[in-house]
């Protein structure tokens, strides 16, 4: 395991330049039942409608999220959404994977404006400033949910999936 | 049946003798047919039940086309420990990965066969079965690639699979276990990788005093008490809740939850751990949380080793976690006391902490003669 990992440092270390290069850009990800998997940076979301959402911490200071609608996104990328919303479409989940292997689920109908008037952003600024390290380059804002713990950080991947049984 | 009701009744008596002998290797064909007919669905391999808590959960990884049976874990446990898998038939899977010490070493780094050393500290193998990117940075994707890493590594086993299937080969008994757990065929590296695979997710641990607790029949001490209150809870000094939020990376019926941080080791870590895999700038130091279970026994601590007692590891989290961009942002700014830079546990809370970790051993576990050396 270990051959194979000092010859790798080795060669990145003497290239460098090359190791920028080779970095992926922060990008998210939406795969799954989709009919166009997308891999979205944090630019390419100024294409969607700018939402906003302000939260008060735990010390009672106000914050203000942008980012935009999750549905949107998930539209984009040929989700079943709205009218297609029916029959086993609703046996779909949304599975969002963090960073740091953190994972959490959303059902469709949770997201879609057509059943719900919650809005579940995919927000990308705080305080008029791209999320900090730790927490960004994307995160998801569920304002219906009181516990925070579905306000997945870092988020890497959104993949929709049929429930299995 | 009916064909060889056709032998029995054939004309075999009226013909002459050229067609008695064609007739008798006829019969003798469709006998050894039957007979390896019969064999094979004798020696059928027989699932292995993995049993385990419910409180576990089911999310556990099996492939499809590695069912786990009685016969192929048979044959895995013999793989695990079968020296003739290193170049120079001295060590095994099971050197680096002793049962006694939960399969760690208690070395900072383990030895290979070519005597240098391995990059990082050698892994506890428990609750491999709940386990989905092996490794301290996750690169290996199941325990059937996994496996390939140790075997072939030249600072490790360090010889290549055919070599090691050709040495099985010759080994009289090896060909019969093969074939009780795989079918017909012969050994092939294939096999071997799904063998120590069907072993090692074999290798469940949940009885250790933790355990018992969740099940109703332990009860804990006080300190003890104290301590996984003090591991679970975050600290919330506004609220007069103290904590050392150990749980939120640590926590759960396992003791293993499967995320990769940056716990705070270095300012400016000399192994880049999850970076490697990903390629992410963000993963710069982070590595997977180890599971908890057995820690008492799998000294020393970390990817590296660095710390030789949980003693030292309580006073890292609580004093001496380093800052850097990828520091999880879970240690950052964490503390018992309102506006507090550290953790600031008093040397009782660290005690109880350690009284917590304590009730993670399993003797059932590190005892249980199935997981042993069969010879
Ligand atoms: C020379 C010592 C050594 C030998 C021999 C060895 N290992 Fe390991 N093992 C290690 C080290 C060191 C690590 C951690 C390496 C890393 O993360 O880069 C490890 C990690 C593992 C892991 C990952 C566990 C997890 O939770 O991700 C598994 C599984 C494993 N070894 C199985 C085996 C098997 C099976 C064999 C025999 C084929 C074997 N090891 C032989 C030292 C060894
Ligand atoms: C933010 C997540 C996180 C929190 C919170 C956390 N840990 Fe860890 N822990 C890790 C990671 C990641 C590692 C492995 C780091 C490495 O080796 O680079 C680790 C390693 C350990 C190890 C060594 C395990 C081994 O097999 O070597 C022990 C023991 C440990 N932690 C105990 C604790 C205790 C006790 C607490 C609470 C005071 C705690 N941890 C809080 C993430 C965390």
């Amino acid at each position: 395991m270990i051959k194979f990992k000092n010859i790798s440092l080795l060669i990145l270390l003497c290239c460098s330049p090359l190791f920028v290069l080779a970095q992926n850009a922060a990008v998210v990800t939406v795969s799954g039942e989709v009919l166009t998997p997308l891999e979205l940076k944090r630019e390419d979301l100024t294409a969607f409608k700018p939402l906003s959402h302000k939260v008060k911490d735990r010390e009672g200071k106000e914050h203000e999220f942008k980012g935009v609608a999750l549905i949107e996104v998930l539209e984009k990328a040929g989700v079943t959404t709205g009218a297609k919303l029916r029959g086993e479409n609703l046996a779909k989940l949304v599975l969002i994977q963090a960073a740091d292997g953190y994972e959490v689920v959303y059902s469709l109908p949770e997201i879609d404006p057509e059943f719900t008037s919650n809005v579940v952003l995919l927000v990308t600024e705080k305080d008029g400033a791209p999320l900090p390290a730790g927490e960004g380059p994307f995160r998801i804002i569920a304002p219906q949910d009181k516990k925070q713990a579905r306000w997945i950080r870092e988020v890497r991947s959104i993949k929709v999936l049929f429930a299995k049984d | 049946m009916k064909r060889s009701a056709q032998i029995r009744t054939g004309p075999v008596h009226r013909g002459h003798k050229f067609l008695n002998v064609r007739w008798l290797i006829l019969s003798i064909f469709v006998v050894c047919f039957l007979i390896s007919g019969l064999r094979f669905a004798d020696n059928k391999a027989e699932p292995y039940p993995l049993v385990y808590p419910a409180n576990f959960g089911g999310r556990i990884n099996v492939p499809s086309n590695n069912p786990t049976t009685r016969e192929g874990v048979a044959l895995g446990r013999k793989l695990f420990y079968e020296k003739k898998l290193s170049a120079d038939n001295s060590m095994s899977c099971g050197t680096c990965h002793r049962q006694k010490l939960a399969f760690t070493d208690g070395l900072a780094f383990s030895v290979g066969v070519d005597k240098s050393l391995t990059s990082r500290n050698s892994m506890s193998l428990v609750n491999l079965l709940w386990v989905r990117n092996f490794f301290w940075d996750g690169r290996s994707a199941s325990l059937e690639d996994q496996a390939v890493f140790p075997m072939t590594n030249e600072h490790e086993m360090g010889q290549s699979l055919e070599t090691s299937v050709r040495k099985l080969q010759q080994t009289p008994g090896y060909r019969e276990m093969f074939r009780k757990a795989f079918g017909e065929g012969d050994i092939d590296a294939d096999k071997i990788r799904k063998a120590l695979a069907q072993f090692e997710r074999t290798l469940i641990s949940a009885d250790s005093p933790y355990d018992r607790y969740l099940a109703g029949t332990y009860q804990p001490t006080p300190q003890e008490l104290r301590g996984m209150n003090l591991f679970m809870d975050a600290p919330a000094p506004e609220r007069q809740v103290r904590g050392a939020n150990c749980g939120h990376c640590h926590g759960g019926p396992k003791t293993f939850k499967e995320l990769f941080h940056n716990n705070g080791l270095d300012a400016e870590p000399a192994d880049s751990g999850r970076e490697v895999v990903s390629r992410q700038a963000e993963d710069k130091g982070r590595f997977r949380v180890p599971t908890l279970r057995n820690i008492a026994l799998t000294a020393p601590y970390m990817h590296d080793g660095r710390f030789g007692t949980l003693d030292e590891v309580l006073d890292h989290y609580n004093e001496h976690i380093r800052d850097s961009p990828t520091l999880s942002s879970f240690l950052k700014g964490v503390s018992n006391e309102k506006g507090g830079r550290t953790l600031m546990l008093t040397s009782g809370e660290k005690a109880d902490i350690l009284a917590f970790l304590n009730m993670l051993t399993d003797t059932t576990f590190i005892n249980n003669p199935a997981f042993s050396d069969p010879d």
